[in-house]
C-alpha cells in the first residue's frame, strides 16, 4: 500500500518540448510570482546590506559609509569569550533535547486527535489545546514557578506523598532543562498539531476504506495511511526546524532561568542579551546573529540534501 | 472573488495609511499666535500623552500647542536611536541619564547654555548649580536636569509584629538580633522568615547590608573611590546571608521572586519578613489584613552596625533631562517652553493643580482634594521638564497623602531614617562615559553573582574569581572613569 | 462554496459505525486512554485561563495575597468595566481588529500567489528562487537598515508598515506549496486541455481544494498580526496608533520593570496596573482572535479530495 499523492520530487522532468509548449503559461506562471518577489526584494533584500554591520565597529549616529571596518573583530570577541563553549553547547545540547522530544509530539497528538470518534468532543479539544500558545512566556514562567514551588507548589505536594523530597525545579542544574523542554512541549505542541490535521484532508478517505477492507487495524491504518500521508508536511517540518535550531529558544529562557541554572541553561542568545545591557552593540549582536543565520542556513541546506537522497523529498 | 476582495483591501490599506499620516497633525488651538506648535518626545506611561489633563494645561498656561509621542517600554534606547539618527521631528526629549549622555556624548544635541541665558530666567532661577553639573558634557550644558522629588528614604524591612508578640520576641536592632528572631520565627511558626526579590542589585542589599557598611555603589578609601564589591563589607555581608540562606531562614526560592511574588508572600501569611517600599505599602497592607484580620505588620528600625551606628542609603541624583535636538525646527521656542513651565506659579499649578480645585493647604502642607487630584494629575510628572528643586519636594508629598496607609508608611520610613542618610559620591556627577557604557551589565553581573554566593550555588572562596571578572568586564574601567571624575571635582 | 466540499459517502460511514461496535478490547482500551489523555491535556492548557479569569473578577487584595486559584474571591466587575471604558484599550482594540483583517486577506492573497508557481515542479529557475526565499527566513538586514527604508518610504508611524513587509511570510508559503505539491497533477492537465490559464485553475480548482490549508495559514497570518508588538514598538510612535498586544505589553512590562527601579521613580510605581486589571486586559485582549479559530475549523473537513479527483 502506498501513497498516492504525486510529489514534485518525484514527479518526472518535463521535457524540453512541453516547456516550449507551455511557454505562455509559464509567463503566467512568472506574472503570479511577481508581488511576492517585488515585496521580498523590497523589504528583504534591500536592507540586506545591513549584514555588513558586522564587519564594521558601527555606530547608528554614523550610519554605515561614517562607521569603521573591523574585519572579523566582532566575530573573534564571541568566539573568544570565556564562556563561548558552555554556552554553544548548551544551545545545541538544549535545541537536540527538544527536537527530539517535542518535535514528534504535534505529530503524534494530531494523529491521536484524529482517533477521538466524537466530533464534538475532538473540535472542543482541538480548541482547547492550543490556547498556551497565546500565553506570552513570563506568564507561563510564573506559573509553573508556581507549580513546581518548593513551598506548597502542587508537583512537590504530590511528591511529598509518596514520600519524596521537595525538588527546586527551577533552581537545580539537573532539573532545569526537564522544565525547559516540557514547558515549550505545553505551550506549543497543541497549536503546532494545526499543519498536521490540516494535511489530514489531502489523506484519500478511500484507502482508509481499502485497507479496512484488507482487514488491517487502527495501529497498520496509521503507519501505512496516515503517516506517508501526511510525510510531505513532516519532512518540510522537519527540515525548518533545523534552521531556526539555535535561535529558537533565548526568548524562553530569558523569562525562566536564574543565575544558579546557568551553566544548563544560558545558551547564546541569553548570554549575549546579558553582555550587551545598556550598550549600543550593534556590530557585536549582528555579528551573533550572522554565525546563527550561516549555521542555520547550513542546517536547512544539508537537510535538505539529505531527505532528497534518503526520503526522495525535499523543499526545493 | 478573491480578486474583488484584494482590491477592496488593497485600496483600504492606501487610505488607511493616508489617514494615519493625516493623524499626526494635530489642529490645537491657539492659531493666530506667533508660537509654533512643538513637539515632544516622553518617556513611557500608561495613558494617552495627548488627551491627558496635564498635556492642556501645559497648552492653557504657556500658550504653546505641544504634540506628545512617547518612547515604548521596552526596547526604549533602540527606538530613541533609531529616531534621533534619521532625525525625526522633536522639538524637545526627555530622557534618562544613559539616554542622554549616549546622546550628547554623539553631538546629537544642542548646547543650551546660550538659549538658557536668553530666554530660560526661570529655568536659572528654579535649578541649583549642583544639578547643573550633572548636565555638563565638556563644560556645556546639554540639557535640563530634574532632580525629582528631593532625598527620600523608599524600602524598609516589615515584620509581622504580632508574631514577634505571640513569640515573645524583641524588635531586632542588629544582625545578630535579626539572626535570632528569624530562627525563632522559623521553629515556632514553621513559616518563611525572610523574603526578597532577585530583581535588583538594591532588592539585595538594604537595611541588612548597611548594617555591614554595604550602602552606597561607591566608597571613598582615603580619597580614592572603590566600587561595593571591591570591599571586604560586601564579602561579609554574603557570608552572613548565605547562612541565613543554608539555614532556611531566607527564602529558599529567592532566585525566582519578583517584586510581586515577594509582596505576595508576607501578604499571605507564608513570610514573616521583607524590605516593602512605601509605593507598595497600600496594596500589600490591605491584602494581608483581609487575609489576616489579625495581621499587625511594623516596620523595622534600620538595624545597627558592629558599632551601634546605623546608616541608609539614599538614590539622589538627576533623573530625567530636558534636551533639545540639534535638528529641531524651534529650539528657541522649546527653551521658552521650558522657561515658562518653570515659572513659579505655572510650576507649581502643573505640580498639584489649582487651589480648592485639585488641592488644599492644611498646617503648611499640601493635601490632594481627591479624585479630582488623581484624575487629572496622575500623570503630571510625566510631563515634567525640571523641576522648581525649592518646593517641589513639599508640592510633591500631596502624591503621598492619597492614602492614609501610603502616608503613614512614607512618614514613618522618613522620621526612622532621620539623620542616617548617605549619598553616593558620583550621585551628582555629569554623565561618566566609562559609567554609563558598563553600568548596566555589570549591575546584572553583581546580581547573578550575589545570587550565587547567597544560595551556595558558588562558594565564597570563589569571590575574587567574581571580583576579577567583574574588573575585566568593565569594572576597572569604570573604576578609572569615575575616579578621574571625582578627583577633578575635589580640587 | 460549500457544495464544492464533498462529503464522505454516507455507505462508508454506516459500514465505520457497524464495525465500531465490534471493536476488540485493545482498541477500546486504546480509546479509554485516548480520551482520558485529552481529557488531562486540555484540562491543564484550560487552567490557566480559568485562574486569569478568577483574578479579573476578584478583589485586589486577595490577589496580591495569592488567594485566587480557579473561583473568584470577593466577586467584582470593576476591572472589567474600567478595562472596557478605557479609550486607550478601546482605540488599540480597533487598530489590532483592522490590522489583523487588512493583513490576513493581503498576505493569504500574496502568499497563495507566490506558492502556486513554485509548486510547479516543471517552473524553470524554481529551485534558485526557492533558495531566495528561504533565505530571507535566515539572514535579515537588521532592524536600522530595515528602519531606514521605511522611513524613506514614509512608512513609519503609519500602520502599512505593519503588514506591507510581512506579506510574503516564507514559512506559509511553503506550507501552501507543500500542499499545491500533494494535489494530483491531473487535475491541472483536465483543466489545460479545457483551455485554462493558470489563473484559472488556481482561482476555481486549486483554491476550493486547498480550503484546508487556506484556513490553516489565514489563521497563522491572523494570529501573527494580531500577536505582532515589535514592529508596532519600533515603527508606531503615535499613542493612537498603538495595537492591542502593545498596549498589553507595556501594561505588564510597566507594572513589572518600573517596580525595580522605582527608588529614583516613585510616581510611576505608584501608577502601576492592579493585578486583576492585568489579567482582565490580558484575557480581553486574547479572546477576540481564540475565536477564530473555531470558527475555520469546519473546513478541516476529513476528505475534501474525495469525489472531486477522478483518476
Amino acid at each position: 500500500m502506498t501513497n498516492r499523492n504525486p510529489h514534485s520530487a518525484t514527479a518526472p522532468q518535463p521535457s524540453r518540448r512541453s516547456v516550449c509548449k507551455n511557454i505562455r503559461a509559464d509567463r503566467e506562471l512568472y506574472l503570479l510570482l511577481l508581488p511576492g518577489i517585488a515585496v521580498l526584494l523590497l523589504f528583504k533584500y534591500t536592507p540586506m546590506y545591513g549584514v555588513l554591520i558586522a564587519f564594521k565597529d558601527y555606530s547608528i549616529f554614523d550610519g554605515m559609509g561614517g562607521s569603521p571596518w573591523v574585519g572579523m573583530d566582532n566575530f573573534r570577541k564571541l568566539f573568544e569569550s570565556d564562556d563561548f563553549l558552555l554556552v554553544l553547547r548548551n544551545t545545541v545540547e538544549i535545541s537536540l533535547l527538544k527536537l527530539v522530544f517535542l518535535f514528534p509530539l504535534p505529530i503524534i497528538a494530531a494523529i491521536l486527535l484524529n482517533e477521538l470518534r466524537q466530533l464534538a468532543f475532538r473540535k472542543a479539544v482541538q480548541t482547547v489545546i492550543y490556547l498556551p500558545h497565546f500565553l506570552s512566556w513570563i506568564i507561563i514562567s510564573g506559573l509553573f514557578i508556581d507549580l513546581l514551588s518548593i513551598n506548597g507548589g502542587l508537583v512537590n505536594k504530590l511528591l511529598g506523598s509518596f514520600g519524596i523530597e521537595p525538588i527546586p525545579f527551577f533552581l537545580s542544574n539537573a532539573y532545569f532543562r526537564g522544565v525547559l523542554v516540557t514547558t515549550a512541549g505545553w505551550k506549543e505542541t497543541g497549536w503546532s498539531t494545526i499543519v498536521y490535521l490540516a494535511a489530514f484532508s489531502t489523506i484519500d478517505p478511500g484507502l482508509y476504506e481499502a485497507a479496512r477492507m484488507d482487514g488491517a487495524g487502527r495501529w497498520k491504518r496509521i503507519w501505512h495511511v496516515t503517516l506517508p500521508g501526511i510525510s510531505p508536511v513532516i519532512v518540510l517540518m522537519l527540515i525548518l526546524r533545523l534552521g531556526s535550531m539555535f535561535t529558537g529558544d533565548t526568548e524562553q529562557i530569558l523569562a525562566m532561568y536564574n543565575s544558579t541554572v546557568y551553566k544548563s541553561s544560558d545558551i547564546i542568545g541569553t548570554y549575549v542579551y546579558r553582555m550587551g545591557l545598556g550598550k549600543q552593540e550593534y556590530s557585536f549582536t549582528t555579528a551573533v546573529g550572522l554565525f546563527e543565520s550561516v549555521i542555520g542556513f547550513a542546517l536547512i541546506l544539508s537537510g535538505n540534501y539529505l531527505s532528497r537522497k534518503y526520503l526522495r523529498r525535499g523543499i526545493w | 472573488m478573491i480578486r474583488k476582495i484584494a482590491a477592496i483591501s488593497l485600496a483600504g490599506a492606501l487610505t488607511l495609511s493616508l489617514a494615519a499620516c493625516g493623524g499626526n497633525s494635530g489642529n490645537e488651538g491657539g492659531s493666530g499666535s506667533d508660537k509654533p506648535e512643538l513637539k515632544m518626545l516622553l518617556q513611557y506611561g500608561r495613558f494617552d500623552p495627548n488627551e491627558d489633563y496635564a498635556a492642556k494645561a501645559i497648552s492653557r498656561l504657556t500658550g504653546y500647542p505641544v504634540q506628545y509621542d512617547m518612547l515604548p517600554a521596552e526596547e526604549a534606547d533602540q527606538k530613541l536611536n533609531l529616531l534621533v539618527a534619521n532625525k525625526e521631528p522633536y522639538d524637545l526629549m526627555k530622557l534618562s541619564a544613559p539616554q542622554f549622555y549616549n546622546l550628547a556624548s554623539t553631538g546629537a544635541l544642542e548646547p543650551l547654555d546660550d538659549l538658557i541665558e536668553k530666554n530660560g530666567p526661570d529655568i536659572k532661577k528654579a535649578i541649583s548649580g549642583v544639578a547643573w553639573e550633572s548636565a555638563k558634557l565638556n563644560g556645556k550644558i546639554y540639557g535640563v536636569p530634574e532632580t525629582g522629588s528631593g532625598i527620600a528614604i523608599s524600602e524598609e524591612l516589615v515584620v509581622r509584629q504580632d508574631w514577634l508578640d505571640e513569640l515573645g520576641l524583641k524588635m531586632p536592632t542588629n544582625p545578630d538580633e535579626l539572626y535570632t528572631v528569624l530562627k525563632t520565627i522559623k521553629e515556632k511558626k514553621n513559616v518563611i522568615p525572610l523574603t526578597a526579590s532577585k530583581d535588583a542589585v538594591s532588592a539585595l542589599l538594604g537595611d541588612i547590608a548597611a548594617a555591614f557598611g554595604v550602602t552606597t555603589d561607591w566608597v571613598d578609601q582615603d580619597g580614592t573611590l572603590v566600587h561595593q564589591v571591591e570591599t571586604p563589607q560586601m564579602k561579609e555581608y554574603l557570608a552572613y546571608m548565605n547562612k541565613l540562606y543554608a539555614e532556611g531562614l531566607l527564602d529558599t526560592e529567592l532566585p525566582l521572586n519578583t517584586a510581586a511574588k515577594m509582596m505576595e508572600k508576607f501578604a499571605n501569611g507564608q513570610a514573616a519578613m521583607f524590605k516593602i517600599a512605601w509605593y507598595n505599602a497600600p496594596s500589600t497592607i490591605k491584602a494581608l489584613e483581609k487575609s489576616d484580620p489579625n495581621a499587625k505588620p511594623a516596620l523595622v528600625p534600620f538595624l545597627k552596625d558592629m558599632n551601634g551606628k546605623a546608616t541608609v542609603y539614599a538614590a539622589s541624583g538627576t533623573t530625567w533631562y530636558a534636551v533639545v535636538p540639534k535638528y529641531a525646527k524651534h529650539k528657541e521656542d522649546a527653551v521658552k517652553l521650558l522657561n515658562a513651565k518653570l515659572s513659579p506659579d505655572i510650576f507649581k499649578e502643573l505640580a498639584i493643580g489649582q487651589e480648592g480645585v485639585h488641592h488644599e493647604v492644611k498646617d503648611g502642607k499640601y493635601y490632594p482634594i481627591l479624585p479630582k487630584f488623581t484624575d487629572d494629575l496622575n500623570n503630571a510628572s510625566n510631563y515634567m521638564t525640571g523641576v522648581d528643586e525649592t518646593n517641589y519636594p513639599n508640592y510633591w508629598q500631596a502624591r503621598v497623602r492619597k492614602d492614609p496607609t501610603l502616608q503613614s508608611y512614607f512618614e514613618q520610613m522618613q522620621a526612622n531614617a532621620e539623620g542616617l542618610i548617605v549619598t553616593d559620591p558620583i550621585a551628582l556627577a555629569p554623565p561618566i562615559p566609562q559609567v554609563a557604557e558598563n553600568k548596566l551589565n555589570l549591575l546584572q553581573l553583581q546580581i547573578d553573582e550575589m545570587l550565587n554566593f547567597i544560595t551556595g550555588t558558588e562558594p565564597l572562596s570563589d569571590y575574587d574569581k567574581f571580583v576579577a571578572k567583574w574588573k575585566e568586564q568593565g569594572g576597572a574601567e569604570m573604576t578609572e572613569g569615575a575616579n578621574e571624575w571625582y578627583k577633578s571635582s575635589k580640587k | 462554496m460549500d457544495s464544492l466540499t464533498p462529503r464522505m459517502p454516507t455507505s462508508a460511514q454506516a459500514k465505520r459505525r457497524r464495525r465500531d461496535i465490534r471493536r476488540s478490547w485493545p482498541e477500546k482500551l486504546f480509546d479509554v486512554c485516548n480520551y482520558t489523555l485529552f481529557v488531562l491535556l486540555g484540562l491543564s492548557t484550560l487552567l490557566p485561563f480559568v485562574n486569569l479569569l478568577a483574578k479579573s473578577l476578584s478583589s485586589e487584595a486577595a490577589v496580591v495575597a495569592g488567594r485566587v486559584n480557579l473561583l473568584p474571591i470577593d466577586l467584582q466587575l470593576g476591572t472589567y468595566r474600567y478595562v472596557l471604558e478605557d479609550d486607550a484599550f478601546m482605540g488599540a482594540l480597533r487598530v489590532s481588529l483592522l490590522l489583523t483583517v487588512l493583513g490576513t486577506a493581503l498576505s493569504l492573497l500574496v502568499t497563495t500567489l507566490t506558492a502556486y508557481p513554485l509548486s510547479k515542479p516543471r517552473l524553470a529557475g524554481r529551485k534558485w528562487l526557492l533558495l531566495i526565499f528561504i533565505f530571507t527566513m535566515l539572514f535579515s538586514g537588521g532592524l536600522i537598515p530595515t528602519y531606514l527604508l521605511m522611513h524613506n518610504l514614509h512608512l513609519v508611524n503609519t500602520l502599512p508598515a505593519l503588514f506591507l513587509p510581512s506579506m510574503v511570510n516564507v514559512f506559509n508559503m511553503l506550507v501552501i506549496k507543500n500542499y499545491f505539491e500533494g494535489l494530483p497533477d491531473s487535475l491541472e492537465e483536465s483543466a489545460k486541455l479545457d483551455g485554462a490559464g493558470h489563473i484559472r485553475i488556481l482561482l476555481s480548482i486549486y483554491l476550493p481544494l486547498s480550503l484546508p490549508v487556506l484556513a490553516t495559514i489565514a489563521l497563522f497570518f491572523a494570529v501573527f498580526f494580531w500577536n505582532d508588538y515589535f514592529n508596532a514598538m519600533i515603527y508606531i510612535s503615535t499613542p493612537s496608533l498603538k495595537p492591542l498586544q502593545l498596549f498589553l505589553k507595556e501594561l505588564l512590562v510597566s507594572s513589572s520593570d518600573f517596580l525595580r527601579n522605582a527608588t529614583l521613580n516613585p510616581d510611576q510605581a505608584l501608577n502601576t496596573a492592579p493585578q486583576s486589571i492585568q489579567a482582565a486586559s490580558i484575557l480581553l485582549a486574547t479572546v477576540p482572535i481564540l475565536l477564530v479559530y473555531p470558527f475555520l475549523q469546519k473546513y478541516f473537513v476529513k476528505g475534501v479530495l474525495v469525489g472531486s479527483v477522478k483518476e
